[in-house]
């Protein structure tokens, strides 16, 4: 899996013990916060604009300008958080850096203070990440012992110390001013922007909040320089991107590439390829904020640009390979549910009209839809994009044009033939005995919860499709092959 | 560890544990990813095993415990670095190839399963 | 369902929890944790304890209880499972081996056993996606987990 890869933000991943502050400084650990103490806070700015890099935790915006933006509000108390709420589901780039070199954020969370004049900073962590808390806990202790946070770091005068907020479990808290309310102990309900954090955030104070994957390339960036960092990647995604690679690709697992790698690069020759000798169909990125990419965008460079182009987003990094036998009507219904569940409720459009498109999904693939839904669908979408309150509101509906527009025909069967292509949908799908095969074993009839099959003993059976509740148990029990899901 | 004082303290620190680092090149130093995946799959099991076995070793050695190799896919990893040699990366390690790593790669450079190519 | 823990013993852990984060309203949600880690859920005799010691509506910490997944106010089992229902445990069968948990031991997704030993809930990510389908008993992770290994699994806490 390595040969493709460039290792940034993962630089030290796998290489170092996160529990032994020695060995992250025998790796320049901790040289990148003296270099910026030496010289000015604007210099540390002008560095990071000059990089090029952009949030990693899925809004892609520049960080120097984040970070001179809030260099520039007037303020003697100033915050920085680090967003290790990673929600998305499928992706674990946060926790994989925290568990692996969480001296890489606290050292990035230190030049940031001192970039924008801040001696205060939080890292925001989700309660599901045990290990990742145990492990920042021992790294902030080790730091504070060597005199790297705290009062008076490197003899230079300033003063900067991290503490630790916990997620309660709510996807929302991701979006920088639902998390800084949760911190504030409230529930994790965004607010309207502007005012930006940058303006005013925790406690009412300026704030600078960037994502872990955002703050473990820094370090890096300071050390090597901002040309050799943007000499990698494409013209508007300058660096690395880790991905984390799972679903029905061989190679599940972290890897990190040059921004611009395609998806074919990323899928057959780092993923390996698809499981089981089986059709790639999708590959989803950006999580329930973002869209799939087909056969057709193989060759789409993986940037923040194009992936906007080709209907998705590059999110924080989860990418879901999925392959004939995932059905997209059903996959567009996972994400709503889980939105559904997961919207704050603050807002109407969101709120309401999530839950009418995750109704009108739930429809087609119990085989209840109509043509006319599909219109629906798109139109509710449009509406909820334009009229949420927050991010989450606003790329909700991604999956549902996502699929859509690349997967209409699959739609068009659920609700006119009630067919489901990929036999996912278990109100669209038949199980059926073929007589040619049966030998009247009785194992299916043994096996049916419904007494739906019927048939002698070495003689063939029937499934009455009436009583069939399509559990599958027949399918499971037929030694024969006998059985076809239609 | 004590606290640095300075940026000039910091540089020499730095430079020690390079130095340190370099020495114990001569070691065979084996990584054990300590992941939440990784302990998932039971690398608990392998690192005690190699804790308890690497001392009764004719060589010198480091364990280290270190995060997600990235390799999901076939955890537990074990990374094994022989002296003046490129590192090699072990998956699917358990205790039964951990013995294998030790008494045939290690100690005779036996080519053994489980290699992760690319690595 | 009455609580079952004495008025004292409510009182005197919170106000000692509380104090850790000196009465802090901005901690509620670190107080909150803490709470249920000790008596195992967070009823309303408990959030209105917390509510007065803080100094903050009784409202605010029960739309705060009910707002994040991670709390709850119903007694979690003494072996709570959680099943990921992530993207990559979904597309990767993890529905089915939720259906069979169900299955065997008898409750539906969000109750306990009537004997206490076992909760089910349903989470939204472990982040181990790289072996889904993923569960967690307590704070163990079961990796690549199936249908078949459910009954397995189970007996291990019996």
């Amino acid at each position: 899996m390595k040969s493709k890869q460039i290792k940034i933000a993962l630089r030290n991943c796998g290489h170092i013990d996160p529990e032994d502050i020695a060995d992250y400084i025998s790796k320049d650990g901790y040289a990148a916060l003296g270099k910026c103490l030496s010289g000015s806070r604007e210099k540390v700015v002008e560095i990071m604009k000059m990089s090029g890099l952009r949030g990693r935790g899925g809004g892609g915006f520049p960080t120097g300008k984040k970070w001179e933006l809030a260099a520039a509000v007037p303020g003697e108390k100033k915050y920085v958080i680090c967003n290790a709420d990673e929600g998305d589901p499928g992706a674990f780039m946060d926790r994989s850096v925290l568990e692996g070199d969480p001296h890489s954020v606290l050292e990035a969370m230190a030049v940031c203070g001192y970039a924008i004049g801040a001696d205060e900073g939080y890292i925001y962590i989700r309660a599901e990440y045990p290990l990742a808390i145990k492990r920042l806990k021992i790294a902030m202790a080790q730091a504070r012992e060597a005199g790297l946070l705290g009062k008076n770091i490197l003899g230079t005068g300033f003063n900067f110390d991290i503490g630790l907020k916990y997620g309660a479990g709510a996807f929302v808290c991701g979006e920088e001013t639902a998390l800084i309310k949760s911190m504030e102990g409230n529930r994790g309900e965004p607010v309207m922007k502007p005012p930006y954090p940058a303006q005013k955030g925790y406690m009412g104070k300026p704030t600078n909040v960037n994502n872990v994957e955002t703050f473990a390339n820094i370090p890096a960036i300071i050390n090597n320089g901002s040309e050799w960092f943007s000499s990698i990647g494409t013209e508007g995604s300058k660096g690395t991107k880790v991905f984390a690679l799972a679903g029905k690709v061989k190679n599940v697992g972290l890897v990190e590439v040059p921004m611009g790698t395609s998806l074919r690069e990323l899928i057959y020759d780092i993923g390996g390829g698809i499981l089981n000798g089986k059709k790639f169909k999708a590959a989803q990125t950006g999580g329930p904020s973002g869209g799939c990419l087909t056969m057709k965008h193989l060759d789409t460079p993986i940037d923040y640009e194009c992936l906007k182009q080709a209907g998705s987003m590059m999110g924080s990094g989860g990418l879901i390979v999925m392959d004939e036998d995932d059905c997209m009507v059903a996959v567009a219904q996972f994400y709503l549910d889980f939105t559904v569940e997961e919207s704050c409720g603050k807002c109407v459009p969101c709120r309401e009209g999530n839950k009418v498109l995750y109704q009108i999904l739930n429809k087609i693939t119990h085989g209840k839809g109509e043509v006319e839904d599909l219109k629906k669908l798109k139109d509710f979408s449009e509406v909820i994009k334009s009229a949420s309150l927050c991010g989450l509101g606003q790329t909700s509906p991604n999956p549902v044009l996502s699929t859509l527009n690349n997967f209409y025909d699959e739609y068009l069967e659920h609700v006119t033939e009630k067919k489901c292509r990929s036999k996912h949908c278990r109100a669209l799908i038949k199980y059926i005995i073929i007589p040619e095969k049966c030998v009247g074993c009785g194992a299916c009839k043994r096996a049916c919860p419904a007494e739906a099959i019927s048939g002698e003993v070495k003689k063939v059976h029937l499934i009455d499709q009436e009583k069939c509740i399509k559990c599958g148990a027949c399918y499971q029990k037929c030694k024969f092959n006998s059985i076809i899901i239609e | 560890m004590k606290a640095i004082k300075s940026i000039g303290d910091l540089k020499t620190l730095t430079e020690k544990l390079k130095i340190k680092s370099s020495a114990d090149k001569k070691k065979v130093q084996i990584c054990i990813a300590m992941a939440t995946c990784s302990i998932a799959s039971g690398s608990g099991k392998v690192m005690e095993f190699f804790k308890e076995e690497m001392p009764k070793q004719p060589f010198e050695f480091m364990i280290r415990s270190t995060g997600c190799m990235g390799l999901c896919h076939s955890e537990p990893t074990v990374e094994v670095t022989l002296p003046d040699s490129d590192p090699v990366v072990f998956g699917k390690v358990d205790v039964k190839r951990a013995r294998s790593i030790i008494e045939d790669y290690i100690k005779t450079g036996k080519t053994i399963d489980g290699v992760i190519e690319g690595n | 369902m009455a609580c079952q823990i004495k008025e004292n013993e409510i009182k005197e852990k919170v106000t000692e929890i509380c104090s850790e984060f000196k009465n802090d309203p901005n901690d509620l949600i670190a107080i909150l944790h803490k709470t249920q880690n000790h008596f195992g859920f967070l009823p309303k005799e408990v959030q209105a304890a917390i509510a007065e010691t803080v100094k903050v509506p009784q409202a605010k910490v029960y739309g705060i209880v009910t707002f994040y997944s991670y709390f709850t106010m119903e007694p979690r089992g003494k072996h709570p499972i959680s099943i990921c229902m992530g993207t990559a445990c979904y597309v990767k069968g993890a529905e089915k081996v939720l259906k069979e948990f169900e299955s065997k031991l008898e409750i539906k997704n969000g109750q306990t056993t009537p004997d206490g030993k076992f909760s089910m809930n349903t989470l939204r990510c472990i982040g181990a996606c790289g072996l889904a389908p993923v569960i967690m008993i307590g704070e163990k992770v079961y990796g690549g987990v199936k249908q078949e290994d459910v009954s397995k699994i189970i007996k291990e806490y019996e």
